[in-house]
């Protein structure tokens, strides 16, 4: 007579929570504190990015890449410019491409220390994450230093690389790589040694090679779970193969075979901060002289990729969350593109870890969340938002009118002009 | 079949594949293109109704082939679906291309998400962005769009399905490019 | 003369003691904040932070779920109300105000209630992380608590063997203490049971591997995720007030010494130059157990610190025990 009853509650999780970092929804069904099924809904971060690019000419496009997210804006933008390489037949500088290698390495050290700072948050190891963070404003600094800009960097044009790296600069990322190898043995301590960070990441979301393969997870999460590749090794992308690049696997930093748990994913990320160290101060001294860049000026570039490109380009590079890729087809005689998709690490690999959160704890769903590192603005791409009963596409201007119009009206004495500044180009 | 006049033998594994695949797969057009970094890939525009066959084909010959990205584009008359496939073959990491289309009026492409499963959340998004029908998908639900979003617009189609011009507000902005949705 | 003794002067020195731990409880609360952001290499905020927050929550808008019953409003009263009550059974380097015969089993009732009473506030609000948050209580609840009865009913019984006028009560610890039974094997029972009582302090006051019922990363601060204003105000006050009493109850067990014998002080002043001592005391527990445990550990999920609760600290406690009460049960 005894009949087993289920009692499943539905929790929606997100799109606001304090445990991620960005909005997304996923409906967890739950049984007590056990997830039985994860539900994933994007698109609430949707600004219309492919949209909008389908307006723009080619070297619009690399300052619209690069804003897509904050913290893997070189990779968009480095990406973005290889697939209209590609597309176009522009052949770099060989000085461009180390200095690509610099600041893309340079990218990944800051957002992998962010990742982990958020990793220990996530289970309440606050001291960890101030400890991380602080020394992430290292890299922060050297990439002010190097580009001008502490996030969104610009280094990347069409062709080459915007700023060169002097030897003041170099000196100075210099520096920055000694502090890291100092800093390094620290941080492998805290998150391969420590027993609260072994108790909460080891055998938790597991995904199974399996499930890695299916769901095509990218990056660290793959590599997690025993996938070898790398984008920058399988593509042997620019001048990477000269540095002695090679995929990071778990086991070459835990020195057990890969479980495809969050530590592991950790791990992968303790290792590529090392190899990131080591690929600067090779790509540093190896670093030859020469032009930075083929073009001269934007407006020759935008000129020159009208008649240039003709066709379908792809890009591919490992960014710090795992192999992004850039398509980009043209054709000739017009500057914009007819078609221009990103695909970003996060998608896989959010999929990956939804299916392998299934039978853990609530508890565990933040760290696994957290263990691929969203990039949620990178994935959500598209916005049509509704307007009273009309849907409208709200781009920059409505959200500058907007914001000026609340403003006067919490202060009327506030002035501001919704209108650009400067003479703008062609747009 | 740009390499048939290129000899038989070849050292290069990108192109023996190249090669096979074009003799397993007669009707479909095989092609390897180089960029200047030296990096060669193969370009595969194959018949929708040989796709599934193809992918099934490419599945088995790298089980843990892995699929990148498909991209959903309006092509004019066709909607056109490329997917980006790393599979690894006799010891190299091949970066392969294949890309399907159909015509507007009768847009139903396979469903490939039992071969590659990941694959059904690009298709989840062809769906809504341009219009494409998955024939046999098993979740067709929206994946990016909002639930009110009205049927029959597809925002990236370029032609009259796509986001009209009454959808837009800003139809003074600088950065608005008039027409820009009819190419 | 007897209304005077019976119940003003006990009125009197209650509200005089919830002004005290009060102020002295909020206080620790900015020194705990300012040490861990400290070991953080932050800067911190300042000492008396927790009234700035008190105050401005106590003035902020207050706002109720529709979906929450008469219970969510009721309960932060109860259980701030719980609080104060408790201190009058908390031994404060003195004897407590209403020390009876037996009062050990109204303190841990009214050490549970204040639990409890987050609990159906959480549970009544309709928010299902809050009910999760419930769970989590309630679960931790039920595994933290016999191993602290346990061994207080044992250090309790073997006090009392020692020759008492109140047994069982709060104000023993004040007569003999743990250390005074004297047998090696005791010594080593005390230890152990220190162990127990501390770890017992860490998941009272919920810190480090035991922040779980308020996990503001997983279930966004789980029990007190739909309150606002003043009854966010009045939860947090408890919660100061309990992590002071708990840290009481173990200082009063393992270092009850008063210093006003050496300064020859008498009746009420030398109560208050004890309660001083006390507070102190109560601080230098609470930054091992608290300060440093927080800085120095995670979370766990709720099943590792159950079974950590009963697998390691249960049976802790029931061998403490044993060794306690070892030569008068032989």
């Amino acid at each position: 007579m005894t009949e087993k009853v289920e009692y499943w509650v539905k929790i929606p999780f997100g799109p606001i929570h304090p445990g991620l970092e960005e909005p997304e929804k996923f409906i967890l069904t739950l049984d007590g504190e056990r997830i039985i099924n994860v539900d994933v809904k994007l698109g609430y971060n949707l600004r219309g990015i492919q949209w909008i690019g389908l307006r723009r000419n080619y070297v619009q496009i690399m300052y619209l890449a690069e804003r897509m997210c904050g913290i893997c804006s070189f990779s968009h933008n480095h990406t973005y410019t290889r697939a209209v390489e590609e597309a176009a037949g522009i052949e770099v500088p060989e000085r461009a491409e180390y200095i690509r290698v610099i600041v893309g390495e340079l990218e990944r050290i800051h957002s992998h220390l962010l990742n982990l700072g958020v990793l220990a948050h996530d289970i309440g190891y606050d001291t960890v994450l101030h400890l991380t963070w602080l020394a992430r404003e290292k890299v922060m600094d050297t990439l002010e230093a190097v580009s001008g800009n502490r996030v969104n960097y610009s280094m990347v044009t069409i062709g080459g690389v915007r700023r060169d790296i002097d030897e003041k600069r170099k000196r100075i990322i210099l520096d920055a790589m000694k502090y890291y190898r100092e800093v390094l043995p620290q941080m492998e301590d805290f998150f391969l040694q420590d027993p609260t960070i072994e108790a909460r990441f080891r055998d938790v979301a597991v995904i199974s090679r399996r499930v890695a393969v299916e769901q095509g997870a990218v990056g660290p999460t793959g590599r997690g779970s025993g996938l070898k590749d790398d984008a920058r090794w399988s593509e042997r992308l620019g001048v990477y193969p000269d540095l002695g690049i090679k995929p990071v696997m778990p086991q070459d930093v835990t020195g057990e075979r890969p479980h495809g748990d969050v530590f592991d994913r950790a791990a992968v990320r303790i290792g590529e901060i090392k190899q990131s160290i080591e690929l600067i101060e090779h790509a540093l001294d190896q670093m030859p002289d020469g032009k930075i860049k083929v073009f001269a000026k934007d407006n020759i570039l935008v000129a020159k990729l009208r008649n240039l490109v003709d066709g379908e380009g792809i890009g591919r590079y490992e960014a710090p969350r795992g192999e992004l890729v850039h398509y980009v087809r043209g054709k000739k005689g017009s500057d914009k593109p007819l078609r221009w998709k990103p695909r970003e690490p996060t998608f896989p690999n959010l999929f990956a870890v939804a299916k392998g959160v299934i039978g853990d704890q609530l508890a565990d769903f933040v760290v696994a969340v957290a263990s691929i590192d969203p990039c949620l603005s990178c994935t959500d791409r598209v916005a049509v938002m509704e307007d009273r009963g009309r849907k409208r596409v709200l781009t920059e201007r409505d959200l500058i009118k907007a914001s000026i119009k609340k403003t006067r009206e919490i202060n009327p004495d506030i002035r501001g002009d919704p209108t650009p500044v400067g003479l703008g180009c062609s747009r | 079949m740009e390499e048939q006049g290129k000899p038989n033998v070849t050292e290069d594994a990108t192109e023996a594949f190249a090669q096979e695949l074009l003799n397993e797969f007669p009707s479909a057009s095989v092609e390897v293109r180089e960029n200047k970094l030296g990096r060669k890939r193969v370009w595969i525009r194959v018949d929708r109704k040989e796709y599934k066959a193809l992918m099934r084909h490419l599945r088995a010959l790298d089980p843990e082939a892995h699929y990148s990205i498909g991209i959903e584009q309006d092509m004019g008359d066709h909607l056109g679906f490329t997917s980006h496939l790393l599979l690894t073959w006799r010891g190299e990491a091949l970066s392969v291309l294949v890309e399907v289309r159909a015509p507007k009026d009768d847009p139903r492409i396979d469903d490939i998400s039992e071969i590659f499963p990941i694959a059904l959340q690009f298709e989840r998004e062809g769906m809504e962005m341009v219009g494409i029908d998955f024939e046999g998908a098993p979740d067709k639900r929206r994946l990016f769009l909002p639930e009110d979003f009205p049927e029959g617009i597809y925002p990236l189609r370029l032609d009259d399905k796509g986001v009209s011009e009454d959808m837009v507000k800003n139809a003074g902005h600088p950065y608005y490019l008039k027409g820009g949705s009819k190419r | 003369m007897n209304v005077m003794s019976e119940f003003v002067y006990p009125v009197a020195g209650l509200i005089g003691l919830y002004a005290f731990v009060s102020f002295a409880s909020l206080l620790w609360e900015g020194i705990d904040r300012k040490l861990v952001a400290r070991m953080q290499r932050r800067v911190g905020p300042p000492l008396i932070q927790p009234f700035y927050d008190f105050l401005k929550m106590a003035s902020k808008e207050t706002i109720i779920p529709n979906t929450a019953n008469f219970m969510f409003r009721a309960s932060p009263v109860l259980a701030l109300a719980t609080a104060i009550a408790l201190l009058a059974y908390t031994p404060m380097g003195f004897s407590p105000i209403l020390a009876k015969k037996g009062d050990v089993i109204v303190f841990i009732y009214l050490l549970a209630l204040i639990s409890f009473f987050k609990i159906v506030g959480a549970i009544s609000s309709g928010s299902p992380y809050a009910k999760i948050g419930a769970a989590r209580e309630a679960t931790l609840m039920v595994s933290r608590e016999p191993a602290m009865m346990l061994a207080l009913f044992t250090i309790m019984w073997r006090l009392g063997k020692l020759g008492i006028s109140k047994p069982f009560s709060m104000g023993v610890f004040y007569v003999h203490n743990i250390w005074q039974i004297g047998t090696p094997m005791s010594m080593v029972g005390a230890v152990i049971l220190l162990y127990v009582f501390i770890v017992w302090l860490a998941s009272e006051i919920e810190a480090g591997y035991f922040n779980i019922p308020d996990a503001e990363e997983e279930i966004a601060e789980g029990l007190l995720v739909e309150y606002s204003g003043r009854y966010l105000a009045l939860l947090k006050l408890t919660k100061s007030l309990k992590t002071y009493i708990s840290a009481s109850l173990v200082v009063a067990i393992f270092f009850p010494w008063g210093i006003a014998g050496y300064f020859g002080l008498a009746g009420l002043s030398a109560d208050v130059v004890n309660l001083l001592f006390h507070t102190l005391k109560v601080f230098i527990l609470l930054f091992a157990v608290m300060s440093v445990f927080r800085a120095s550990t995670g979370r766990l999920q709720i099943t590792k610190a159950v079974n950590f609760l009963w697998k390691n600290v249960f049976v802790a406690a029931l061998v403490g025990s044993l060794l306690i009460a070892m030569e008068v049960i032989a």
